[in-house]
């Protein structure tokens, strides 16, 4: 029987106020085992992965290393007991050598000086372990992204570790590039060292894993023997039968015509979507786990991505090659993320919110603005002190609501909205789907975008789920089962119903 | 609706004393303006004359004029090291078009669109081939004084009409006993002009939407790499209405003039208040730092203090005013 190499006991973390992101999880990685870590956006996966790592510490709970409890204060420490993450975004320096790179932090030699002979044996070794046929000297800018990911297991390597987590290193690459990424994998874990590898790829987990922990609302439900372990029995244990908090609308059947169709549209990213509508007064939700499209499919539409398509707006052909393009037919984004993309934070309210519209004449008028901003901004709710504050000083629900009062104002009919509720509390999430409900009933379109199916569950009227740049799967809230989104949300499957 | 929405900040009307708090930070350029007037005037009788003060507007008039064009490029989050090249190179143009017969109002008109041209080019380049204004203006900044010697071989260009010096040198009078030069009136009309622009036209808006989160303009549909390429050609005129006034005060157009005149520009720019990072600023505290550099040259040339003083406190006071606004910007919670 293999030896425990890393033990998380009743592994607890509350962030101030009161957000329990991991509550009493516990696993257990064997010497010589792919320990792979499953659970849907928001499970605690990155928590507990930071806590192990050195990142986070514990608010409750023990580590074990060895069979030794363990305090771990920083990354740093963690690397020097073995314990290696490689995050999704390889932290390596694209400028430097993979030798340099290797050793980076820790380059053998003294009083500051590198021997650079030992560091190029050293390195070579590490190297031929991990099966790489580039060279010490490469540029790590110059390698592809597979090697890059071999370059970051040989640097875990060269820190003696015995524990290497990786976050999703599948996220970035194709299909045989993975298969080479395995073959290390496989290759380490036979000279004993464990990895504890996250993913929310059920197939690739069948490939590489030997056990598996699902993750669930902070919890660890269960641990399982990947080979003795069907689909439908981790399925069920990453989505559980917790119910949605927010209440479903209770909406009337849509009867508009066809605002927007895409027939095809083809952009970055192995971006391929057809077949897909939505019409006036219709709310349609797109779901998907992170990369499966969603981000790329609204800015292409808005105009923000360059794309090949066929879509038609009100029957006819619409190919936005600019933002403003988009925006002059009467489409507004709401994107992913508010601060960076969607308000200018330290710029008052009121031009924030006509930002937009503004381009109607040479001269602002900055009373006049107000008073257009004023009643979007209470019909939608929002609370606020003067116009003229900044738009940094609110809370992330008004924040938004300055986001979508740009659209209001300017006239949008389509509205596109990114992970909208993201950040928010659940008392400003139902409120804002309160805002989409009425917006629809109005007579916009809308097409929302979330990762968190409950939400999409009770505010839209169709439901498209996307899976690796494909819009795979059509499905009617009032009547499809949660569970089956999620599944094909999960595994990728074509359920297509009507 | 909601309950768990987190409080917002009520509306404030503060007393009178802190909103008085308040505004002296928000303008504290014109506070430290105004302290070094006061230090000015207890040093040196001479000071604080029409004399002075009409020459202080003389003396500043080419940078500011100059800082006014880079406040636009700075608000934009860019950076224009040209323009001293720019100026040398209208300055020089302007001279040598008169001296082959060109009418001073043809002459200048032509000087003003090649200025215009040269920062609209580089801002351009910038802007559509995505690369670092600093880098291109680099470029500029080489190359437009490579232009400026290659036009007559490095040699100053002289004799210039009576009529062209009219135009920095009129004395306009304002006051009783008061009067301003021509090139120091023209610097405070500008200033005048553009800050309404920055303010009132929407073209000014998008200035510092650009500049405050170029993603969330372009998301806004706003043409993003048009106003960076038209920030630069404001700066490129305004480059060249300073070349155009430096040749008609010194009745010669001077190829190696204006040399590091780009650093006393930015300089000006940011102790005025306005942010690196764009977004933030405006041209009256560009006015202000104009103003203060140049009394700080004076207060030393009354006391007989030489240039190298000059030079290392100017350092040092642009030094105290950055981190005085970062320390404003921290207070405020938008370090």
């Amino acid at each position: 029987m293999a030896t425990d190499v890393l033990t998380v006991r009743q592994v607890s973390k509350t962030f101030l106020p009161n957000i329990i992101a991991l509550e009493s999880a516990s696993l257990n990685v064997r010497a010589g085992e792919v320990h792979c870590l499953l659970g849907a956006n928001g499970a605690g996966k990155s928590t507990l992965l930071k806590i192990i790592a050195g990142a986070f510490r514990p608010t409750d709970g023990t580590l074990l290393l060895d069979g030794e409890p363990v305090e771990l204060h920083s990354p740093a420490q963690a690397a020097r007991l073995g314990i290696s993450m490689i995050y999704q975004e390889l932290d390596l320096v694209p400028q430097l050598t993979v030798e340099q790179n290797l050793f980076l932090g820790h380059a053998p030699g003294r009083f500051g000086l590198i021997n650079h002979g030992e560091r190029r044996e050293k390195a070579a070794a590490a190297l031929k372990r991990v099966g790489a046929h580039f060279k010490p000297d490469a540029r790590v800018e110059t390698l592809s992204v597979a090697n890059q990911q071999l370059t970051a297991i040989a640097r875990s390597l060269t820190m003696d570790a015995k524990i290497i987590i990786m976050d999703e290193p599948s996220a970035s690459l194709n299909e045989t590039e993975l298969e080479s990424v395995f073959k290390v994998i496989r290759e380490l874990v036979r000279q004993g060292v464990a990895i504890l590898y996250v993913s929310h790829r059920l197939g690739e987990l069948r490939e590489i894993g030997d056990r598996v922990t699902v993750l669930r609302g902070g919890r660890t439900i269960e641990t399982f023997d990947v080979k003795s372990t069907g689909d439908g029995a981790l399925v069920e244990a990453i989505i559980g039968k917790q119910r949605s908090l927010i209440e479903r609308k209770t909406r009337e059947p849509v009867t508009g015509d066809v605002a927007l169709r895409v027939n095809r549209l083809r952009g970055p990213e192995g971006l391929d979507i057809s077949g897909l509508d939505v019409r006036w007064g219709e709310v349609v939700g797109l779901t998907g786990l992170n990369g499966s499209g969603r981000t790329s499919f609204l800015k292409s539409l808005f105009g923000a991505n360059r794309f090949d398509g066929d879509i038609k707006l009100e029957g006819k052909p619409f190919h936005p090659r600019h933002p403003a393009h988009a925006i002059r037919s009467g489409i507004g984004l709401v994107p992913e993320n508010r601060k960076t993309e969607g308000l200018i934070l330290h710029a008052p309210i009121y031009k924030n919110a006509t930002l937009p519209s503004m381009r109607e004449s040479w001269l602002t008028r900055h009373s006049r603005q107000k008073q257009k901003t004023a009643p979007v901004l209470k019909s939608l709710s929002t609370k606020y002190g003067r116009p003229e504050q900044a738009v940094v000083q609110l809370s992330g629900g008004n924040q938004q609501k300055v986001v979508l009062a740009k659209w209001i104002i300017n006239g949008a009919r389509v509205l596109l909205l990114d992970e909208p509720s993201r950040g928010l509390d659940i008392g400003a999430k139902a409120d804002l789907y309160n805002l989409v409900d009425r917006l629809a009933r109005e007579g916009a379109a809308v097409i929302v975008a979330s990762s968190e199916l409950d939400e999409l569950y009770a505010a839209c009227d169709t439901i498209w789920v996307f899976h690796e740049g494909r819009n795979i799967g059509k499905y009617d809230p009032s009547v499809a089962d949660r569970d089956t989104i999620l599944r094909a949300t999960i595994l990728g499957e074509n359920h297509v119903q009507h | 609706m909601s309950n768990t929405e987190t409080a917002v900040p009520p509306a404030d009307t503060p007393a009178f004393g802190k909103r008085l708090v308040d505004l002296a930070i928000e303008y504290n350029f014109i506070v430290i303006f105004l302290a070094v007037v006061v230090i000015a005037t207890s040093l040196s009788s001479n000071f604080l004359t029409f004399t002075n003060i009409a020459n202080l507007f003389q003396q500043a008039a080419v940078v500011g004029v100059v800082a006014i064009g880079m406040t636009f490029v700075i608000l934009t989050g860019n950076i224009d090291l040209s323009v001293g090249s720019v100026v040398a190179l209208c300055g020089m143009l302007v001279a040598v078009l008169m001296s082959h017969g060109f009418d001073p109002f043809v002459a200048v008109a032509i000087t003003a669109l090649v200025g215009t041209a040269c920062g609209a080019g580089m801002g351009a380049i910038s802007a559509l081939a995505q690369v670092p204004s600093f880098i291109v203006t680099l470029a500029g900044l080489v190359s437009f004084r490579g232009i400026t010697y290659l036009m007559t071989d490095g040699v100053p260009v002289s004799g210039l009409p009576q009529g062209f010096a009219s135009i920095s040198s009129t004395m306009i009078p304002l006051l009783p006993g008061f009067s301003l030069s021509s090139m120091g009136l023209i610097f405070i009309v500008l200033c005048i002009v553009a800050g309404l622009v920055l303010r009132f036209t929407v073209f000014g808006e998008y200035v510092f939407a650009t500049g405050g989160n170029p993603e969330a303009a372009r998301l806004s549909g706003l043409p993003t790499r048009f106003m960076i390429t038209a920030v630069f050609a404001v700066s490129g005129f305004m480059a060249a209405l300073g070349g155009i006034l430096l040749t008609s005060r010194l009745r010669i157009g001077q190829p190696t003039a204006a040399q590091g005149l780009e650093l006393d520009a930015i300089a000006a720019v940011v102790l005025g208040g306005t942010s690196l990072f764009g977004g933030r600023g405006g041209v009256l505290g560009t006015f202000f730092a104009v103003m203060l550099l140049q009394v700080l040259r004076n207060i030393f040339n009354l006391l007989g203090l030489g240039s190298f003083y000059q030079m290392t406190v100017t350092g040092i006071i642009i030094v105290a005013a950055i981190l005085l606004n970062r320390f404003i910007d921290h207070r405020k919670g938008r370090g």
